[in-house]
């Protein structure tokens, strides 16, 4: 049962993976403008027809999109994405220097998220009706509706213009050796701007399942026959979890979408600045082999969420609901 | 009761917000790209209400403008997610079987992704135009309006007044619009106010990131945008006052959202 429960979903990961692959790479290709004019560089004036001919030769440009996309599937699935078209580097030695503070980022992030919204939910759900519970409400509407980045900006202005505690941007120090705690004084900003303006939301989702599970009868028994208040908390927060978790795994695409904004405005070396960098730039090989890295990250991450809702739900694991 | 005012309130909020950004020729006290180099980066006071921006353009104006922008590219954009989202929904549900399983599993797939990946990929080869912000915006944004369509039609599907007007030979165009399309209404209804709220997060966004709509039209992301470097050397008011009326606006649809969803209006069945 539990094997074939994560190969289908494994098989659900692959295939999200390639749909995403071939829709980005029809969606870039079927475009006006040629997709070799990030390999031109600043010379598309400049060159002949001759020698764009050429070009587009030397990068299989000229064959019919299928066929380009046959051959780029299977060099990655050997793990070869091929050089970034404005750069000239291996697209996946880029991607992999850019990797670990994207996770970082993303990391520290969520895991505060949790952490957060967890205290804040159980909190404010235990006690209906407290200024907690009103203020969880209001609190996670109005901090979902401010932009991330906005916040940002005010954050700068407070932390590194007014205040100067804080560095406005970047990943490290250029006077810096770029140690831990350099990072950590970067990471302080964006961190806490992508922490405030979600943890309200998923909060509010654990505060909502918590007061319905509080008026629900086995509560009710379990009050009854003097079981102690810790352990029908554990009880409650164990059941209230399973629709927290779901909220979770659907907004974790858009989750990682804020935190591309959110990088881009700190200038975070990541995944996210990268991407939008090369969609300026027009370097489709680069912005392939982001979309799938950033692609596959959301893939595994909803494949955790997953396991662990197969862990807590015994009706899933019963068989009793098509995962 | 108190649901009723909270909607009265956001609704007028809103409705304010909109009326300002639509007259914005007749309220505007300057043009938008009047350049007035004497009063770069003046404060909010006379002349100049909201103050003006590095290259001297009155920020009040641009402002207003800017939200009939911005307001416009999401509210096109959702009109044409909702008109995606209730054909492939539609077809879905009102199917079924096999056609329902493939075209679900692909919806399954495209929610999974971040949205703001494909919007990159589009804007890669589209590069901004208002037209093509709205219609990139709207080409994503439709996940959740199918999603729901499809859940609602599976459920009037079987209504007994379906099965009545189906065994009436009644055309099955008429089914789909008299009966199941107008039934799903309050849920949808919902749904659309939140991808309002989404189109314009959206817009903003990119804008703000470069790589929306073009810097010379402008629109609260765009403003923004430009804020950036401004705060830097302490000009406040061209950032703080794009980011209220963003706030503002959607603030109020998600509390429109919340008020319509509490009145049991728009049950949800996705």
């Amino acid at each position: 049962m539990t094997v074939k429960w994560v190969g289908k979903r494994m098989m659900l990961g692959i295939l999200v993976l390639f749909i995403v692959s071939f829709l980005s790479f029809f969606i870039m290709h079927a475009g006006p403008g040629s997709s070799a004019t990030a390999y031109y560089g600043g010379n598309a004036q400049t060159l002949t027809a001759a020698e764009k001919e050429r070009i587009s030769k030397a990068f299989a440009l000229d064959r019919p999109m299928i066929v380009q996309y046959g051959a780029w599937l299977k060099e990655t699935v050997t793990g070869n994405l091929g050089m970034s078209a404005s750069v000239g580097r291996p697209v996946a030695t880029i991607l992999s220097e850019r990797l670990p503070n994207t996770l970082l980022l993303f990391g520290t992030s969520m895991l505060f998220i949790i952490l957060g919204s967890i205290w804040l939910g159980m909190a404010a759900g235990m006690k209906p009706g407290s200024l907690l519970d009103r203020g969880l409400s209001t609190f996670s509407i109005a901090s979902s509706s401010i932009p991330a980045f906005w916040v940002g900006i005010l954050f700068i202005y407070v932390f590194a213009v007014t205040l100067g505690v804080l560095p406005s941007s970047g990943t490290r120090s250029l006077s810096g050796d770029g140690g831990f705690v350099d990072k950590i004084k970067h990471l302080i900003m964006p961190a806490s701007v992508v922490v405030l303006t979600h943890v309200g939301l998923y909060a509010r989702i654990l505060q909502d399942s918590v007061k319905s599970e509080m008026r629900s009868y086995y509560v009710m028994v379990a009050r009854a026959n003097g079981v102690e208040e810790l352990e029908i908390r554990r009880g409650v927060l164990c059941k209230a979890f399973i629709p927290y978790l779901n909220y979770l795994g659907i907004t974790i695409p858009s989750f990682f979408g804020g935190s591309v904004i959110v990088e881009s405005l700190f200038s975070w070396a990541g995944l996210g600045q990268l991407l939008v960098k090369s969609v300026m730039v027009k370097d489709y090989p680069l912005l392939m082999g982001g979309i799938m890295l950033t692609g596959l990250i959301v893939v595994i991450t909803l494949f955790v969420i997953d396991v662990l809702m197969y862990i807590l739900d015994p009706k899933l694991r019963r068989g009793e609901l098509s995962g | 009761m108190k649901t009723r005012k909270n909607l009265v309130f956001w609704c007028s909020l809103l409705g304010l917000t909109l009326v300002l950004t639509l007259f914005s020729d007749v309220l505007a006290t300057h043009p938008v790209n009047e350049m007035d180099l004497d009063a770069v980066y003046a404060p909010p006071g006379e002349g100049h209400l909201l103050g003006t921006d590095h290259l001297g353009r009155d920020v009040f104006s641009r402002l207003l403008q800017g939200g009939k922008v911005t307001l416009t590219v999401a509210g096109l954009s959702v009109a044409l997610s909702f008109a995606i989202g209730v054909i492939y929904g539609g077809i879905s549900g009102y199917v079924g079987g096999w056609t329902d399983s493939v075209m679900m599993r692909i919806l399954e797939a495209l929610i999974s992704i971040p949205s703001l990946i494909f919007v990159l990929a589009f804007q890669a080869i589209m590069q901004g135009g208002m037209w093509g912000m709205t219609v990139i915006i709207g080409m994503t944004g439709w996940f959740t309006t199918a999603r729901i369509v499809r859940s609602e039609f599976i459920r009037l599907k079987d209504a007994e007044y379906v099965k009545m007007a189906k065994m009436f030979g009644t055309p099955a165009w008429k089914i789909i619009t008299g009966h199941l399309l107008r039934n799903s209404m309050a849920p949808l209804f919902v749904v659309t106010i939140y991808n309002l709220a989404g189109a314009v997060f959206i817009e903003v966004s990119l804008s703000f990131l470069g790589i929306g709509i073009p810097p010379s039209v402008p629109s609260w992301g765009n403003m923004l945008y430009n804020a950036q470097n401004d705060i830097l050397i302490g000009a406040w008011w061209i950032g703080l006052f794009p980011g209220m009326l963003i706030f503002l606006t959607i603030l109020s649809i998600n509390f429109i959202g919340e008020a319509m969803k509490d009145s049991g209006r728009g049950r949800f069945h996705a």
